[in-house]
């Protein structure tokens, strides 16, 4: 059985039991999407649950299957999302609903939603997407890529021996994410419930935080809240940012991995220094700054200000920061800290190669070395991520949005922050964008948060079609070529 | 700057004339600044014969540039060289000679306009020089027609200057030159490595620029043709330019200034010659058939150039409105320009069907991926390079074929040829330094005053060799208007840096460093002891 199909069942139950629930808690609320939701969930998380006892996945899946499952798996995501969404009276357009969905589930804070319009059914439902977006995220990163990758994967740099024993195995790995994941949300929502916030606006808060998906439902983001709202809000951002792995040595009280984390260490530090550069700036309190870098650092996409006003220089921190990210194990994107640390070493190396071109530099990280292999794939990934956001940019570009709005949104959406400079503004308010503006973000945002990896294997894809049908045509024109070529020679002889 | 400090005799053991100090990184800058301050006199001549304006400043400029070259080359002795030498005699060289080229400009007062002071004078000069040897074109200089003559031309020959090199000059015309030869051009020349067009290494520095002084010939009668026969000033000025994928004109609406179909068709042949590797053009010359065609860096270098274009017309035609003849007209002319790291521009104005500012934003992208990517290896333009981008390419795709096939042993190849690992780390290290440098630059250039969509341009422009940028730095701007001084100092370090391949001027900086580190923490240790001894006294 194909892998893909066993991870969309799998979804398919979580997701489904998301939009029962927020169909429950919307009834009394005077709408009719609650009961079409909570129809529509039960239906959805009974149907997974029967296909799952018949469904299994394959015991040693080929990276090319796994790699197709997962962009299959957040396509389908996706589009049912839309579909719920266009049966609402909140966005009844498709292309709309297709792009609120994409956000949702990408975790990238855009939306279209007008949270005092929209149902409390459909608010909920939407942050309900980004909590199951930030889930798979998490899953796929930690428990599916590492098994697949093998000894190229780079969590086991990133954590040690420490972060492997939270995946013993493949089974227990799941579920222990899903119990830290539930855990950290739980924590939010209680954090912002103990603020003052009500029971609906804590969750959808609660949950935007927890799965970085930095929706609030208010066109001002968390401006207009109060100071420890947006403290909860931080806090919640770093570690969120952090990742599944420091909740997990947070979790067990294990100190000595947390303290000694070189990933957790840069993490930190680029936040604070990013923090440091935005506060420079006249008008800037260091609050805002440390907010919105963390916010940056950890792609959620909240903000407390207009933060595009603050000065170019403080944009293009804010910028650098995003296409940074999170770390390996968080619901977040970017291209991450631990890519980042390892590749300024290789550079490093390859600087000191230059004085001698016979020396073995090898690149390190957490007292491991990382095999030629690795070295190989991490620079193929910092290479497809780049060719990801310049293809993005050409896309808005050409999609109509001003040159610097494209490369805005196109870093902005592959690493699944949302706000951007130019047209979408500090808070991720999609209205002032064109339909078709806003459709060429779709599919950025699916290949930022699909990561690199499975993008690669569909470029792979395609070209072995292209070899394979280069090789038909060569085949079928054989024949004729090779009598030219007898009856070019038989000139010749003759 | 590093020197070995050796005195020792005549190596021949005749008699010694002199007792001369070993020491390439001295002799190569000496060969340098004498070579230059023979151009600085050439157009000296040419100011005197025509305008009369900068003829004083030109000679004493030369007077002393080559007077200093003339004691250092005098003075001094080239010996074996180390790798680290290597690379701080490029870095040194280029640096000292771009603050001596500024010498004309600042005894001329070129940009000695009202309110502008000394220090803003001095800057101005030292980014004109910047810009000239690092063939990248960008200018600050609004007033074109107060320098002479000779002051112009001694300009674009700044580009002809670095667009070859002047290592590559000195180790041309240095009669032996120990190990470390064919490193001094590799680590000069742009590209990814060296082909040796003979076996000595001076013998091929010469042809080189044997070459390279053919080409500038041509392009120069090709350009006196084309505009009539008209102006042979013009013709040279704008040859040297086309030779160096420099950018400088001689007129303020540089190529537009003639508005001439014929002109802009010789400078698109010649800045698509200037962007292909020039042992490809040696190998034409010497060889009975052209090898152009059999070189796969060139066909994707044409095609990219091609299809860049045709995207670019489209865009201009359909979305700026402008006529399909215009459209392609300016079209091609801005990718083959931007494409080879030239600069130069056929806009008769701001706001004319050239000024790709006014573009839409999908084509100003693809004009900066070309800034981005640049010309072929070995040719005088910047960029990253069009085989370094495919050797990048290749890495990328063989990382698609590892995840799906973990143990298999992929080679990458180029047409026939397997690529080596170290080349390809190299290339991959490269650019990665590339991309760190654009993000340190625009945040330098930001935090500067700069606005960030120029900036963004400027400092692609800038790493790229380009010359115009984008938003205010574009083609018929300034970069005077658009940045502050700070900034266009960045801007100039940046222009060196991109030249010169990234790798020796950091590399000279990190020895640098380590040095002062070192001395420093040597001092501390002293004081600690001292203190430490005295306590216990």
């Amino acid at each position: 059985m194909s892998w893909g199909l066993a991870a969309i069942v799998d979804a398919g139950l979580v997701l489904g039991i998301a939009t029962m629930l927020s169909g429950l808690a919307g009834i009394g609320d005077d709408s009719s999407d609650a009961t079409a939701f909570a129809c529509v969930g039960a239906a959805l998380a009974a149907v997974s649950a029967l296909a799952r006892r018949r469904v299994a996945p394959p015991e040693r899946p080929t990276a090319g299957r796994v790699f197709a499952g997962i962009g299959l798996l957040w396509v389908v995501l996706v589009l049912f999302g839309a579909v719920l969404y266009a049966s609402t009276a909140a966005l009844p357009r498709l292309d709309d609903a297709l792009v609120e969905s994409a956000a949702g589930f990408t975790t990238t804070s855009l939306t279209l939603l007008d949270g005092a319009e929209a149902s409390r059914t459909v608010m909920l439902f939407r942050a309900a997407t980004s909590w199951v977006g930030g889930l798979t995220a998490v899953l796929i990163g930690v428990v599916t890529l590492p098994s697949v990758l093998r000894s190229t994967s780079l969590i086991g740099y990133s954590t040690g021996r420490s972060g492997r024993d939270l995946v013993p195995s493949a089974v227990t790995g799941r579920r222990r994410v899903l119990l830290l994941y539930s855990g950290f949300t739980a924590a939010c929502v209680v954090a912002y419930l103990l603020c003052g916030l009500g029971v609906t606006e804590a969750l959808v808060v609660g949950l935007g935080t927890a799965s970085t998906g930095g929706f609030t439902g208010r066109p001002d983001s968390l401006a207009g809240y109060g100071g420890a709202v947006q403290a909860v809000a931080g806090v919640g951002m770093l570690v969120a940012g952090a990742g599944i792995f420091v909740i997990w040595w947070i979790a067990r009280g294990r100190l000595r991995p947390l303290w000694r984390s070189q990933e957790l260490q840069t993490f930190v530090a680029l936040i604070a220094v990013a923090t440091t550069a935005m506060a420079l700036h006249r008008g800037v309190g260091v609050g805002e700054a440390a907010f919105m870098a963390t916010s940056a650092m950890s792609t959620t996409g909240f903000a407390v200000a207009d933060w595009t006003a603050w000065g170019t220089a403080a944009t293009v921190v804010m910028l650098v920061a995003v296409g940074i990210g999170t770390m390996m194990g968080s619901p977040g994107g970017g291209l991450r800290v631990m890519r980042v640390r390892l590749l300024m070493a290789s550079a490093g190396g390859e600087l000191r190669r230059q004085i001698d071109p016979y020396a073995v530099v090898l690149v390190r990280s957490d007292r491991q070395t990382l095999s030629q292999r690795a070295l190989d794939r991490l620079g193929g990934h910092h290479l497809a991520y780049l060719m990801l956001v310049g293809v993005g940019t050409m896309l808005l570009g050409v999609s109509g949005v001003s040159l610097l709005g494209s490369v805005w949104g196109s870093v902005s959406a592959v690493s699944t922050f949302g706000p951007a400079v130019g047209e979408i503004g500090a808070f991720g308010l999609l209205d002032g964008v064109d339909s078709a503006e806003r459709l060429a973000l779709v599919p950025l945002m699916i290949a930022g948060r699909a990561t690199v990896p499975p993008v690669l294997a569909g470029i792979g894809l395609v070209l072995g079609w292209y070899r394979g049908a280069r090789r038909r045509m060569r085949g079928a024109f054989q024949p004729v070529l090779s009598r030219r070529a007898s009856a070019e020679s038989g000139y010749r002889d003759g | 700057m590093a020197s070995e400090s050796v005195v020792r005799s005549d190596p021949s053991g005749r008699g010694s004339l002199r007792d001369r100090i070993v020491s390439t990184n001295m002799h190569i800058l000496g060969i340098s600044l004498a070579a230059v301050s023979l151009g600085m006199m050439g157009c000296a001549l040419l100011e005197a014969l025509t305008s009369r304006r900068d003829t004083a400043a030109l000679v004493v400029s030369a007077v002393v540039v080559g007077s200093a070259g003339g004691a250092l080359w005098y003075l001094t002795a080239p010996g074996t060289t180390r790798m680290r030498q290597v690379f701080a005699t490029v870095a040194w060289t280029w640096i000292l000679t771009t603050a001596a080229g500024a010498l004309p400009f600042v005894l001329a007062g070129t940009f000695a306009v009202p309110g502008v002071g000394f220090v803003e004078q001095l800057v101005n000069s030292l980014f004109e020089s910047a810009s000239g040897f690092s063939a990248s074109g960008s200018t600050v200089l609004s007033d074109f027609e107060a320098p002479g003559r000779g002051l112009m031309m001694y300009r674009q020959l700044t580009h002809w200057y670095g667009g070859m090199g002047v290592v590559v000059l000195a180790v041309a015309v240095l009669p032996f030159l120990g190990v470390g030869g064919l490193e001094l051009i590799t680590a000069e020349l742009p590209g990814t490595s060296s082909d040796r067009l003979a076996p000595r290494v001076s013998e091929t520095a010469r042809r080189l620029w044997l070459v390279y002084i053919g080409f500038t010939a041509c392009a120069a009668v090709a350009f006196y043709a084309a505009d009539g026969f008209s102006s042979l000033y013009d013709a040279v000025a704008h040859a040297f330019t086309v030779a160096a994928t420099g950018g400088f004109s001689v007129h303020a609406d540089s190529i537009g200034h003639y508005d001439s179909v014929a002109v802009e068709a010789v400078a698109i042949v010649f800045m698509i010659l200037g962007g292909t590797s020039f042992t490809l053009h040696w190998r034409a010359v010497t060889a009975r058939t052209l090898p152009y065609h059999r070189n796969s860096e060139f066909r994707t270098y044409l095609t990219v150039l091609s299809a860049a274009s045709a995207v670019i017309v489209l865009i201009v035609w359909l979305e700026n409105g402008l006529a399909l003849g215009s459209s392609i007209r300016a079209a091609v002319f801005t990718v083959v320009s931007l494409g080879t790291s030239t600069g130069l521009s056929n806009a008769t104005g701001p706001g004319s069907p050239a000024d790709y500012v006014a573009w839409a934003a999908g084509a100003q992208l693809i004009l900066v991926g070309l800034m981005v990517v640049g010309g072929c290896a070995g040719s005088t333009s910047g960029g990253i390079k069009v085989m370094r981008m495919r050797v990048l390419g290749l890495t990328m795709l063989r990382s698609i074929r590892y995840t799906q096939t973990p143990r298999a042993v992929i080679p990458i190849r180029l047409g026939s040829e397997t690529v080596r690992e170290a080349v390809v780390a190299r290339a991959a290290g490269f650019f990665l330094l590339h991309f760190l440098l654009v993000l340190g630059g625009l945040l330098a250039v930001t935090s500067l005053g700069g606005d960030l969509e120029t900036s963004l341009g400027a400092v692609f422009s800038a790493l790229g060799n380009m010359g115009p940028a984008l938003g205010e730095a574009g083609p018929t701007s300034n970069y005077a208007v658009a940045f502050s001084q700070p900034a266009r100092l960045v801007l100039a370090l940046l222009m060196v840096i991109g030249r010169l391949e990234i790798f020796p001027i950091l590399l000279t900086a990190a020895g640098l460093f380590t040095s002062s580190y070192h001395a420093a923490t040597r001092q501390g240790r002293h004081w600690m002891r001292f203190a430490t001894r005295r306590f216990q006294r």
